[in-house]
């Protein structure tokens, strides 16, 4: 008895790591939102340096409306993921305990 | 998304190179008739734009500047300061005609590449609008 729970306890500790979600992996919901606010800020970083370089005359106008329009879009999505989240949250918070 | 975002790079670029071949057809205009002129003109090659998805040269720029080396007209005016032993000098090869159609090309080429960062735009916008309902 007491050979076969140590067996069991092993054997279970050695499948844990397969199963065990894996932090790192591109497909964990944390990084991929990490990385995807990484790349909203870069996106609203490029139009704001476009804008300032077409103020100063060093870019042309067709680089600022189309980082302006990428910036616009970019902020479109954001708002209607927020929109969605704030929705799931409400419906969560509106559940008969 | 990314496909869409490249489409507006990619519109972006076409009406930079656009933008760029008006401008040597004004150049030409305004040096109509300044003596010994050659008209200038310049040729698209394929380039790479920032970000894409593709990795390939699929965006277009302008290439270097190239003198059209046609013959100058000779015009004949002895009181001119230019003038040689027989009365003529040299004028300009620009040919206004073919500067008014390459100008009136450069802005079809331009409006098409404005609609298709429009439409590449309005595209991107309904998709996220779909997140909306």
């Amino acid at each position: 008895m007491q050979v076969s729970a140590s067996l069991a306890a092993r054997s279970y500790g050695a499948a844990r790591p397969l199963t065990s979600p894996d932090a790192e992996a591109a497909g964990s919901p944390a990084t991929a939102g990490a990385r995807l606010a990484e790349d909203f800020a870069q996106v609203l970083q490029r139009a704001e340096t476009t804008a300032q370089q077409a103020m100063t005359g060093d870019a042309d106008p067709h680089a600022l409306v189309a980082s302006l329009s990428e910036a616009q879009l970019a902020v479109e999505t954001a708002v209607a993921v927020r929109d969605k989240v704030v929705e799931a949250y409400l419906e969560i918070l509106r559940m008969p305990v | 998304m990314s496909t869409l975002t490249d489409t507006l790079a990619l519109a972006a670029s076409g009406m930079q190179a656009q933008a760029q071949r008006l401008r040597h057809v004004s150049e030409n205009i305004a040096n109509a008739d300044t003596p010994g002129y050659h008209r200038k003109f310049i040729d698209f090659r394929p380039a790479a734009i920032a970000g894409d998805a593709f990795g390939q040269e699929s965006g277009v720029m302008p290439g270097p500047v190239r003198l059209d080396r046609g013959e100058l007209p000779r015009i004949y005016d002895p009181g001119h300061i230019l003038a040689d032993e027989t009365g003529h000098y040299d004028g300009s090869n620009v040919d206004l005609m073919v500067e008014i159609a390459d100008a009136r090309e450069a802005q079809r080429s331009y409006e098409a590449n404005l609609r298709m960062f429009d439409q590449a735009r309005q595209m991107s916008q309904s998709l996220i609008g779909l997140l909306r309902r």
